[in-house]
């Protein structure tokens, strides 16, 4: 089997490929870049993203899209601080507020679900609408940023648990999550679903549940993105996370998934992600004049999709 | 781990800080987050144009700019950038008054001078160099509220709920009409800062009150606020806040609007990079400089525009584009004056 064939099939190796490249023109740019303290600091800017756009992966997978992501995180960033803040900043209130916001990302995501799969909304217009509406509740929670959340909260994601950073920790289950779910029989029912729905409905599966599933894992793994972007910023913010539902969406299409669904898988999505943010560092390294940096991005964004458009191109 | 780093590093700066403040040669980060307006360009342009003006005080300022539409997380993104690139300072025009608190930390932990501008950050770590955003409704509103003689009938046009510079400035110009028995507010709208949302917001306005007297309207919505008053043939009837960009100014005094508009110049970048610069060269800001809210914030003064001086800034915005806004910036010796 040729490198062509291969890339064809795991359309995902070239954004590997692109990856290093970016990784080793970063390095060239700012020899600073293998050190591990930066590498942990740049791995903590993109860890949200990453986060993000795994369980983006899992709707889209399923012949699906989720625009409301960036507001859940919002929605859970104000929640899991206002309990926090309500049960006293203790660090039972810690874990309350963690738990809180984890089920607020679920329900969000059985909103959605509820909403699509059940009722039969088109997604776009309804994941558009439903984050107008999480947007307008996070306000409603906290109007204003603020409340500081306690110090242990965001010492501890900042610091390392058994001899590894938290962010890497993180990362790590990320990837695992990926890997196994890969293998279960839910992911392959996934992509009957996206690729062939009405060969998926007549050959018996549930697609409600499988879609509603879906949604649930991108609204858990917001909530887990909200849970990091906490410990980043220490505090309540209604306006976070805005650009977040486009980002995950061109991470999980650069990691090789087609965005129509049916094909694709969410480790490729980890370093579609991890291949966006590099692209704003080299930017910045490369000292590129203000004016052109929004542009260059794009342009570069563009190139990397490209790449995997005319490799998978049939 | 971390200790030993954080005490490397310290050591390492002590080492480097004297050298440099020696030869005299600064790098600054100039992170931006918003990208949609000229006002921005404008303000980072200024920044990098007083960066230059050191030179001819024998100081070397480098500038390196992170601007883009980014949330939260990309900005601090720029930060870890800037922190990874060496910076000695970096000036930041926040998307969050907290978000930012550890981030900042960590920056000083580094020996790295944070300044937000433009928009206030709870961080004891930072400091903030601009306007006082209630002191600017304030100007305004006292502005109107004289022109109106204290008494008639007010409107007001506000920017996104929410938003802190939004909110001083609502608390600002409610404070100023209280102390007119004679001034009645009639509605206080919002409109995102958006000029063809203030424009619609106007129409409203003047057809729901027949009666209006004064509109005190935020920035860019105030061009679309005084479209509808010119529409609706209220031009002559009608006292409204203005705004300071040119194309605006032109129109006022062609048309003679009965207008008054507080500045907040997008040269606050540059007057916070004249701030650190200082700074970074040693020296000690007084105690009594710092006020505000979170008793970290340095603020200079507001250029107010009214019929007096509308002549003025129209002959200094000459030969400039429609979109330039009238500006002003702490210059180093006037920044001096923070210090001891």
């Amino acid at each position: 089997m040729t490198m062509f064939h291969l890339a064809r099939r795991q359309p995902w190796l070239i954004t590997v490929l692109v990856f290093v490249i970016l990784a080793i023109v970063n390095t060239i740019l700012q020899p600073s870049f293998v050190d591990p303290t930066v590498m942990r600091s740049n791995l903590s800017t993109f860890l949200p993203l990453i986060l993000v756009a795994i369980g983006q992966t899992y709707v889209i997978l399923a012949g699906d899209i989720d625009l409301s992501v960036g507001s859940i995180v919002a929605l859970v960033n104000v929640v899991t601080v206002t309990v926090i803040t309500l049960l006293g900043g203790t660090l039972g209130a810690v874990f309350g507020g963690l738990a809180a916001g984890f089920c607020v990302g679920l329900l969000c995501g059985l909103i959605n679900g509820f909403f699509i799969s059940g009722l039969r909304f088109q997604p776009i217009v309804t994941t558009f609408a439903t984050g107008i509406i999480f947007a307008g509740l996070a306000i409603w929670v906290l109007p204003q940023a603020g409340l500081p959340v306690p110090d242990a909260y965001w010492q501890t994601y900042t610091e390392s648990l058994l001899g590894l950073p938290v962010v890497l920790l993180v990362l790590i289950f990320g990837a695992i999550f990926t890997l196994v779910v890969s293998r279960l029989p839910f992911h392959t029912r996934l992509i009957a679903v996206g690729g062939n729905r009405t060969g998926a409905f007549q050959s018996g599966l549930q697609l409600g549940g499988l879609r509603i599933g879906a949604y649930m894992i991108s609204g858990a793994f917001a909530s887990f993105a909200a849970l990091c972007l906490t410990g980043e910023t220490a505090s309540g913010d209604p306006l976070l996370g805005a650009s977040l539902a486009l980002s995950s969406i061109s991470a999980v299409v650069l990691g090789g998934t087609a965005l129509a669904g049916g094909f694709g898988n969410a480790t490729g999505s980890i370093v579609g992600a991890l291949v966006l943010g590099m692209i704003g560092n080299v930017i910045f390294f490369a000292g590129l004049p203000f004016e052109y940096q929004t542009l260059v991005q794009g342009l570069i964004v563009l190139a990397a999709l490209a790449g995997g458009v005319f490799v998978t191109r049939r | 781990m971390f200790k030993k780093l954080v005490m490397a590093v310290l050591a390492s700066v002590s080492i480097i800080a004297p050298a440099s403040a020696q030869e005299k040669s600064f790098k600054i980060g100039l992170s931006n987050s918003f990208v949609g307006s000229e006002w921005r360009t404008q303000m980072i342009e200024e920044a990098q144009a007083a960066a230059k003006a050191w030179a001819d005080k024998g100081v070397k300022v480098e500038v390196v700019v992170q601007s883009g539409n980014v949330d939260v997380q990309g900005q601090i993104g720029h930060i870890r950038n800037f922190m990874n690139q060496g910076v000695n300072a970096i000036l930041i025009n926040p998307g969050s008054p907290t978000a930012f608190n550890p981030i900042f930390a960590q920056a000083k932990a580094r020996n790295v001078l944070i300044v937000a501008t433009d928009a206030e950050v709870s961080s004891k770590d930072a400091i903030y160099v601009g306007i006082d955003q209630k002191a600017w409704a304030m100007q305004s509103a006292e502005w109107l509220s004289k022109t109106l003689n204290g008494k008639g009938n007010v409107a007001a046009i506000n920017g996104i709920a929410g938003n802190p510079a939004n909110e001083a400035r609502v608390a600002g110009y409610r404070e100023v009409f209280a102390k007119y028995p004679g001034i009645k507010i009639l509605n206080e709208a919002n409109a995102s800062w958006d000029q063809a949302q203030g424009q619609q917001t106007m129409q409203n306005l003047l057809a729901t009150y027949p009666t209006i007297n004064g509109v005190w309207v935020q920035d860019g919505m105030a061009d679309g606020a005084w479209r509808a008053i010119e529409a609706a043939g209220k031009v002559k009837d009608i006292a409204a806040t203005g705004e300071i960009r040119k194309d605006f100014m032109t129109r006022w005094s062609e048309k003679k609007f009965n207008s008054g508009a507080s500045v907040n110049p997008p040269g606050v970048m540059a007057s916070a990079l004249n701030v650190a610069v200082l700074k970074l060269m040693g020296k000690e800001f007084k105690d009594s400089v710092f006020a505000g809210t979170y008793g970290n914030a340095i603020y200079i003064p507001i250029p107010f525009v009214d019929a007096n001086n509308l002549a003025d800034n129209l002959k200094a915005a000459e030969g400039k584009p429609g979109y330039w806004s009238v500006t002003a910036t702490v210059s180093p010796d006037q920044a001096a004056q923070f210090f001891k």
